[in-house]
């Protein structure tokens, strides 16, 4: 503990110098936990899809349509419990920057799809009978301070849709039940979108409750099999599947994410590093001095390594901050409502400041070797 | 009874493949309570003599033994632990810690005991006293003379209570008034708190405060002297 004031004092020889260390600390931290909570995000999906639902879309691409006749035909396969559909609808509301996802559903069988939709009855029922009412998650209805019988128009964003404003009126805000439902978008009826669309009865995708989770996957494949050589070919996956494959309409995430993360890890700790040892060349006199009155090597060491950590962890504590303070607050809804609203969790603060404390650790331990190992002589010759 | 015993001591340094002798079968004893003034020119070894007394150079060959204790014997750890206990260095620089205080420069070798917080304090601002700087304890060394840094230097030597002063051209960098000065409180701490003192000066003046002399001249102790009109 005594040593503490000596590394504190050491940290503020050059203040500049140990702020931009700090800086740089705490970019990187702030970096990592944002890619984490990227994957956490679509992690938290994994966990929480429904291992009793299938999501069907066109097999070229989810992007291209199918006709509504889709539906009757899947709700016929054997094993099939209940089919409901959604289209993506892309609007714009106000300004292009206010991104979220905006889902037109066919409303009953999507609210009996999706009991992780928390609504009460009435707003359900509200819901349900007004074609051009909609619901919303309840972390958008905060983000626009909206509130049930507020109207709202968003433009077109697809030119399927035609050219005309579509007004709306909010008639529940929901709540997400888990995961795998987004509280960050929006959903009106299907109908609405389909009676002003240029290409009427068309279906983005459909999902499908299976009785049986255990023969999810040869239901999928029968309903594939029955679509197969016709215009309109499917492709049937799980739920979580469908969302994988979300993800990797941007690339291998895991993979670029992580390669973007260590990148910037690693040049953190080469910044650092080369810092602690500038640091430890320009007191190569008073770590002489202070061997001279008997600290030992190991003392040296350890003052060294402790002024890196400290640097290092501080870099982590504001980093690790500032991700909870914008991401969680402005990050949301990302994803478009693929995945859900994501946010840094606390365990990935403290992977955070554990990656701090690795930094501070890897970037001192050389300068600190070298500090130790010092030949006292010749570092007190080459001042004198 | 001899303090310092210093016995066919030779130090070589080697500079690529050159052998460089320094020191010359140096054999001394210094007793207890003296101020010895090691004198000579330049790269005469008396310095590389100081380095070996402080436990921060070792011999290439001989014995120097310390209260007892054969010094070139030990290993680093141990050796750390002696200087820490026994031995109490001035610089010609001073070489005081900047972003230190006064006060917290002269705790430093304090940091390695296990003595009390209230403790080093009781006994940094003895030592502080000692050199007239009780009232400079919160001032950085920027904020200090040249005089007044290296008397901060004395006490942060002297804070242990320790066996052996080193002193290496202690006024070497300073005016008349403040070498004097430095000078008058090694004196004073020879002469009123029994320290033995081993100085290395070029400063004849500097000299004439020691009681006894060693001259040095290309490794080799060519005289010793006791000087009458010391303490």
């Amino acid at each position: 503990m005594k040593f503490i004031g000596l590394v504190l004092k050491s940290a503020r020889r050059s203040k500049r110098r140990t702020a931009l260390t700090i800086l740089s600390v705490a970019l990187a931290v702030f970096l990592f936990s944002a890619l984490r909570a990227v994957l956490e995000g679509f992690d938290a999906v994994s966990a929480a899809s429904s291992a009793q639902r299938l999501v069907t879309i066109r097999s070229t691409s989810m992007i291209f349509s199918m006709p509504t006749s889709h539906g009757e035909i899947i709700r016929s396969t054997p094993g099939v419990q209940d089919v409901t559909w959604a289209n993506w609808f892309g609007g714009i509301y106000k300004d292009p920057k206010n991104f979220f996802g905006q889902f037109a559903v066919e409303p009953e069988s999507y609210l009996r799809m999706y009991p992780e939709i928390l609504l009460s009855p009435e707003e359900k029922k509200a819901f349900l009978d007004d074609r051009t009412g909609c619901i919303v998650g309840d972390g958008l209805a905060k983000k626009y301070s909206w509130n049930i019988g507020d109207r709202i128009v968003l433009q077109p964003g697809i030119p399927v849709y035609g050219s005309q404003d579509y007004p709306f009126t909010i008639r529940g805000i929901y709540r997400a039940g888990s995961s795998a439902v987004d509280n960050q978008s929006m959903m009106f009826h299907w109908k609405y979108a389909d009676e002003r669309s240029l290409q009427k009865g068309e279906v983005g995708w459909y999902v499908t409750r299976v009785a049986d989770p255990d023969r999810a996957v040869q239901v999928a494949g029968t309903i594939d099999q029955k679509f197969a050589n016709s215009p309109y070919e499917t492709k049937t996956d799980t739920e979580q599947a469908f969302s994988a494959q979300f993800a990797s309409m941007l690339g291998n995430l895991n993979v670029l994410l992580g390669s973007v993360a260590l990148a910037v890890v690693l040049t953190t700790l080469f910044v650092a590093g080369n810092t602690m040892a500038m640091s430890v060349r320009e007191r190569t006199t008073e770590i002489a001095v202070m061997r001279t009155l008997g600290f030992p090597s190991a003392t040296i060491f350890l003052l060294v390594v402790g002024e890196g950590v400290l640097v290092a962890v501080v870099g982590g504590i504001i980093g690790g901050a500032l991700a909870r303070m914008v991401i969680n607050a402005e990050a949301l809804g990302l994803a478009g409502g693929f995945i859900p609203a994501f946010g840094v969790s606390n365990g990935n603060v403290v992977v955070g400041l554990g990656l701090s404390l690795v930094i501070g650790l890897l970037a001192a331990v050389i300068p600190a070797t070298m500090a130790s190992r010092l030949k006292i002589v010749d570092a007190l010759r080459r001042v004198a | 009874m001899p303090l310092i015993e210093l016995r066919d001591v030779t130090k070589s340094y080697k500079r690529d493949a050159i052998e460089i002798p320094v020191l010359d079968n140096v054999s001394i004893t210094v007793d207890e309570g003296d101020f010895l003034g090691l004198m000579g020119p330049s790269g005469s070894g008396k310095s590389t003599l100081l380095n070996l007394l402080a436990g921060i150079d070792r011999p290439s060959s001989g014995v120097i033994r310390i209260g007892g204790t054969e010094v070139s014997g030990l290993s680093e750890r141990a050796l750390a632990g002696w200087r820490a206990r026994h031995i109490g260095f001035i610089f010609q620089l001073y070489n005081l810690i900047p972003v230190l205080t006064a006060f917290e420069n002269v705790e430093l070798p304090l940091l390695l005991t296990t003595l009390s917080k209230k403790q080093r304090r009781d006994h940094v601002m003895t030592a502080l006293g000692i050199v007239g700087l009780s009232d400079r304890e919160s001032h950085y060394p920027r904020q200090l003379s040249g005089g007044q840094e290296q008397r901060v230097a004395i006490a942060r030597a002297i804070v242990t209570d320790p066996t052996l002063l080193l002193a290496d051209e202690p006024t070497g960098d300073l005016d008349a008034k403040s070498a004097a000065e430095v000078l008058t409180l090694l004196q004073r701490l020879n002469g009123e708190y029994k320290k033995t003192i081993v100085m290395v000066t070029h400063d004849p003046h500097a000299a004439e405060r020691a009681t006894h002399l060693l001259h040095l001249e290309k490794g080799t102790l060519v005289e010793q002297t006791r000087v009458a009109s010391a303490g």
